[in-house]
């Protein structure tokens, strides 16, 4: 193109329209590749969910934790050999286990344990606490696993954090956890537990950990903020330990008044899935909740069960 | 041994103190290395409790004991070490500043690495002046105010302005230059400045902090600390001789030391190496009467002596030393400073009448008046706090309790199960109290409240419950009631409204530090309701 003369009507239309020209002739090219794509996915997109249940008194959490995996196809579905792994469990208050505040440590444990025997060349605890995190390492029990398994504690420290375009409906750019992005394979690891705002804080909600920066602003519109982050943070599965359920005075607790003991384990590779299960132990309607309702609008799964594959296992 | 020997087993030993208070400062802290063993915490209630002992050297001072005892009429705990050291001061003098103070061994390498002064001014610099009576008039200042009832020997106190400077000024300033070059590094796009900026991070985080360290005033005390470090281009080792109060302290009592510099005039040639080599202007030159209180016993003149003139020998003679020049005029200016400043302090009415809303101390701390005659404003507590929430006071403790400890919530807050401040105070001005105590007691630091105004779902602004979600204490002392208000442009909003119950609250201040109203939060912690005091109190 030529710019040292004006440029007529006529051939700025002409410019135009040949442009407009590439362009849809470029995006209509793109058309049956999209549609291919959608359709494989949507044939090995049947998602899976296995629930575990401890009948038995004094049953092992970490056995119950390792059978629910077994019946999900192994551990070996989710994480390859030689795998970096980013395990996302709650533990973001300083709270001792039997409050129901924070992930079991055991299942915890289980999983660490399952990803090494897997081949993972590193598993890596990341959780950007609410209390200081020393004091959540140690009295979560958190840092005793990871004494005992060898995972890596991840400290959330500031250079840790990184903008990063999280390109939802109500988050824009957010400051994340960069060791979650980071990792080949994450594994979202919540605890269930009631929560005075959103209802209760399961797995999707768990991603509110992942970000830092003033995140204490994401209560102004919770529901829709978890959804931003559950379609930006994409676990391979969704572990929920409702071994001991925390059903009021969330999320922090702090008596074992509020704990009631469900001896359950949900796992999905469909997090709203997991949510939706969970929710109902709780004796709530997923539809009810939300964050669960929006996912599931946004297409980042379904709390219709009969779409899912669904296995039980009882100990 | 010979005498060449003793001057490096000085040397030796002064390094060994200064490495081990280097030590134990960056061991103050709470650490995050998964190599400790957490089960204590998690298998019982216990408390979380610092492994190495942090208050070491505040133990070997006896002027900390000493005012203490006189202030607070209690013995610090290991108060009996200090008096180990003054027995020593009282055979040997003043091997303490020579061979143990780590400030000592500070301006001992400032001076003699690379000397300000040449020849004949060096000479001269090192010449006892009346200037030296000035430490005398600091410590008697300060121990009759402590008598009186107000202790600010931590201001001058050298383990305690040394362990203060570092703590608060000189880590967390270098820590926040590094941080800078860290982050510049963990941002670019280059994998391998990535990894070395993750990696330089953990090795020096222990050292400077996890987070970016601030505190209150930290840039006056990091002004103090170098001031006092370029005395000594004016004259070696100015603190020692002139201010310091420790310093004075064992002047007096090396008095009656045995070690005593015997000198011989007649092998003297007047070469004046000694006096050019002295560390405490003690007059070793034969000509003139040694100085045992100014003395530091470092031997640098029996070591650099050509002729053999000079000799540290222990005497059995019950003879006493030459007497500290302290002065009359010390003594009565001391007098009246340290009657005058305890009662000055006193009349902005800080500890008596009115109690500064923003003056919360930590948890455990005694009542105010029994606090200030204990706190040696060391740092030692704001070093250990995880959350960086313990800062020096400005003006909130009155001129009284400057750079006493307070908590600035907006920064930092008061973890619920942790009792680390008071398990590493020196004098106990913070009780050491387990963190079942705390919790169970409960230890009340202060309380908390709303401010309708600016809070967002009481203004209308937008549904927020992050008080209430964080509040630790169980059931919580703050609680949520279902309400419908009007939004600024008149439409309805289904909002949670925060209300605080004060008989709950403990005034952590978790809620103001994470409310998400910035600026001045929308919940907002005072230091009325703390358990320590009888009269600032809300409730009945």
């Amino acid at each position: 193109m030529k710019f040292d003369k004006p440029i007529t009507r006529r051939e700025s239309i002409r410019t135009l329209l040949r442009w407009s020209g590439y362009i849809t002739f470029a995006g209509a090219a793109q058309w049956p590749l999209y549609t291919l794509s959608d359709a494989w996915a949507t044939e090995t997109n049947k998602g899976f969910i296995v629930e575990g249940f401890g009948q038995t008194d004094g049953f092992s959490v970490k056995e119950l934790t390792k059978k629910v995996f077994e019946a999900a196809g192994g551990i070996k579905r989710f994480v390859s050999r030689g795998d970096v792994v980013a395990i996302k469990p709650n533990i973001s208050w300083a709270r001792h286990p039997r409050f129901a505040a924070t992930t079991h440590p055991e299942v915890l444990a289980a999983v660490i344990e399952l990803c090494q025997e897997a081949g993972a060349k590193r598993v890596r605890i990341a959780d950007n606490t609410i209390h200081d995190a020393r004091q959540c390492f140690a009295i979560t029990g958190v840092g005793k696993v990871a004494n005992e398994t060898g995972a890596d504690l991840v400290y959330p420290r500031s250079s840790l954090m990184k903008k990063m375009k999280l390109k939802g409906n109500r988050l824009d750019v957010w400051r994340v956890f960069t060791p979650l992005v980071e990792a080949d394979k994450v594994i979202n690891l919540p605890v269930a537990k009631h929560h005075s705002l959103s209802s209760l804080t399961l797995g999707m909600k768990n991603w509110i950990g992942g970000v830092g920066g003033s995140r204490w602003s994401l209560h102004q519109d919770i529901h829709r903020s978890i959804v931003d982050l559950a379609q930006f943070f994409k676990p391979e599965v969704t572990l929920i330990d409702a071994i001991r359920i925390m059903t009021r005075n969330g999320p922090s607790g702090g008596s074992t008044d509020y704990v009631t003991f469900k001896n359950t384990l949900i796992l999905s590779d469909d997090p709203v899935a997991a949510d939706a299960r969970a929710s109902m132990l709780f004796g709530l309607k997923p539809e009810n909740i939300g964050y669960i309702h929006l996912a599931q609008k946004a297409g980042l799964g379904t709390y219709d069960f009969s779409k899912l594959e669904k296995k039980r296992v009882v100990m | 041994m010979k005498i060449r020997h003793l001057v490096w087993l000085r040397r030796i030993i002064q390094t060994f103190f200064l490495c081990l208070f280097l030590f134990l400062l960056v061991e103050s802290r709470l650490s995050q290395d998964i190599y400790v063993d957490y089960s204590i915490a998690f298998s019982a209630d216990n408390s979380i409790r610092l492994d190495q002992p942090v208050t070491f050297f505040f133990k070997l001072n006896p002027l900390i004991g000493l005012t203490s005892l006189l202030s607070g009429h209690s013995f610090i705990p290991g108060f009996l070490w200090g008096v180990g050291v003054l027995l020593i001061t009282i055979f040997l003098g003043r091997v303490f500043c020579s061979f143990i103070c780590p400030f000592g061994t500070i301006h001992h390498a400032i001076g003699s690495i690379r000397p300000a002064l040449k020849g004949d001014r060096m000479i001269q610099a090192n010449q006892k002046t009346p200037d030296q009576k000035i430490k005398y008039f600091f410590l008697l200042f300060l121990l009759i105010g402590a008598a009186v009832g107000l202790n600010l020997s931590g201001l001058m106190d050298p383990i305690a302005l040394l362990f203060r400077s570092m703590a608060m000024a000189v880590l967390p300033g270098l820590g926040a230059g590094l941080r800078s070059v860290f982050d510049v590094m963990a941002n670019s796009d280059i994998k391998v400045f990535n990894l070395i900026s993750y990696g330089a991070e953990v090795l020096l985080s222990p050292a400077f902090g996890y987070n970016v360290q601030a505190y209150q005033t930290a840039w006056f005390i990091g002004l103090v600390f170098l001031i006092i470090l370029f005395l000594n281009r004016i004259r070696p080792r100015f603190w020692c001789r002139i201010l310091c109060p420790l310093g004075a302290l064992m002047g007096i009592f090396s008095r009656v030391s045995l070690l005593k510099l015997k000198k011989d005039q007649d092998k003297c040639t007047n070469c004046n190496l000694c006096v050019k080599h002295c560390q405490g202007a003690a007059s070793p030159h034969p000509d003139q009467v040694w100085e045992a209180a100014e003395c530091l016993a470092c031997f640098n003149c029996h070591n650099i002596c050509p002729e053999g003139a000079l000799a540290f020998t222990f005497t059995r003679q019950p003879k006493l030393n030459q007497k500290p020049d302290i002065g009359r005029r010390a003594v009565l200016g001391s007098i009246l400073a340290g009657f005058s400043v305890p009662l000055l302090g006193r009349l902005d009415g800080r500890m008596d009448k009115i109690a500064d809303s923003r003056l919360i101390r930590p948890p455990g701390s005694l009542p105010e008046n029994d606090f200030l005659k204990l706190c040696q404003r060391c740092g030692l507590c704001m070093k250990v706090c995880p959350t960086n929430a313990i800062n020096p006071t400005l003006g909130e403790a009155g001129m009284a309790g400057f750079w006493t400890p307070r908590l600035i919530m907006t920064q930092g807050y008061c973890e619920y199960t942790c009792s680390l401040c008071g398990s590493v105070c020196p004098t106990g001005a913070i009780a050491d109290i387990t963190t079942k105590e705390k919790i169970q007691r409960p230890i009340k630091i202060g309380s908390v409240y709303v401010d309708r105004g600016r809070c967002l779902p009481w203004s209308g602004n937008a549904p927020c419950i992050v008080c209430e979600e964080v509040c630790p204490t169980s059931p919580k002392a703050i609680y949520l009631k279902k309400e419908t208000v009007s939004r600024p442009g008149g439409k309805k909003l289904a909002v949670q409204l925060p209300f605080v119950d004060l008989k709950q609250c403990v005034g952590c201040g978790i809620c103001e530090n994470k409310c998400a109203v910035k600026g001045l939060p929308a919940i907002r912690t005072i230091s009325a309701g703390e358990s320590r005091s009888l009269e600032n109190q809300i409730l009945l």
